[in-house]
């Protein structure tokens, strides 16, 4: 399987899934007019990651705003996170944000209520 | 056939009395036409320096930045929807006289549409703000495939960042047709 590599837009995080780390990093705003396309490959790439690659999977975020059609894709990805947790598989999420926006974290942390693998979210101007 | 105006044409548009008017309802943005994908994207990072310049705080500037671009995706959607994207809409940000952020869009619907967000949005009224947050998690996890123009999340959430309900009016116009305003209080 290939690595997954977008480019940042305005409206549109990077997104860089690296199949030999095992690493997916996401930086930015989502709020793209069809996150279904913009979502999609990752969504594939994640799938085919956790049947195949049989390694550790860790989700690093630095996401910003999220327009809700982008949360409900996130959301997928979590649950696929959360379905492969599990049936014991090692994943994880690390959500890095400055908390000087506490409407991030306050995002981040309702992701967090829904997943039982090892999330972490941290300001990252503390680290 | 004569080429002389009435007076009042001659000054037309009056941009005087508009600026006048904008300003006596503290009205910061306003767009009206035709919303496209790269205008949407171009005044919501209007909106957001405008607001960063004034030295609003981010939950604020991410607060009103959301509730707009939820806003304006869900009439474009439903322009799309309709196969009406010529067709005018209205996003209006002002402050009301406590000082708080006031969005206000307006779009041309079919009636039963109209019919429906208005009985939507006044369900959504009777929730409390942990019934909206339950409302908002059901609705993420209806399968897309069913969903219909995923309306009912952005709805659901510019009601959870609301200080009071939000409020909505139904216009009817000739054929069928009805202006839809959605007004969010922040």
């Amino acid at each position: 399987m290939k690595n997954l590599q977008i480019q940042r837009t305005n409206s549109s995080p990077s997104i860089d899934a690296d199949w030999d780390s095992g690493i997916i990093r996401m930086q930015g705003d989502s709020y793209p007019e069809n996150s279904f396309e913009l979502f999609q490959p990752l969504i594939d790439w994640v799938d085919t990651y956790l049947r195949e690659a049989k390694r550790p999977l860790l989700l690093d975020l630095e996401l910003l705003y999220l327009n809700t059609s982008s949360i409900r894709a996130m959301m997928d990805i979590f649950d696929m996170l959360e379905e492969a947790h599990g049936q014991g598989q090692s994943v994880a999420a690390r959500w890095s944000y400055d908390a000087a926006n506490e409407r991030v974290g306050q995002l981040a942390d309702e992701f967090k209520e829904d997943c039982s693998f090892p999330f972490t979210i941290h300001d990252k101007n503390l680290s | 056939m004569s080429l002389r105006l009435p007076a009042r044409d001659l000054v037309a548009p009056d941009l005087h009395e508009l600026r006048t008017s904008f300003s006596r309802q503290n009205i910061l943005l306003c767009f009206n036409g035709p919303i496209t994908a790269p205008l949407i994207e171009e005044i919501g990072t209007a909106l957001r320096r405008h607001m960063e310049n004034n030295d609003e705080s981010p939950s604020a500037v991410s607060d009103v930045f959301s509730v707009y671009i939820e806003m304006a995706q869900n009439i474009r959607r439903y322009a799309q929807a309709q196969q009406c994207e010529h067709e005018a809409s209205t996003i209006v940000i002002s402050r009301d006289g406590q000082g708080r952020y006031v969005i206000c869009a307006g779009n041309i619907v079919i009636d039963a549409d109209g019919q429906a967000l208005l009985k939507r949005i006044g369900d959504l009224g009777e929730l409390d703000k942990a019934a909206l947050k339950a409302a908002f998690k059901a609705q993420l996890r209806i399968p897309r495939d069913t969903l219909g123009q995923g309306a009912g999340l952005g709805l659901i959430d510019m009601a959870r960042k609301a200080s009071e309900a939000l409020g909505c009016s139904l216009r009817p116009l000739d054929d069928g047709r009805a202006l839809f305003s959605l007004r969010v209080v922040l």
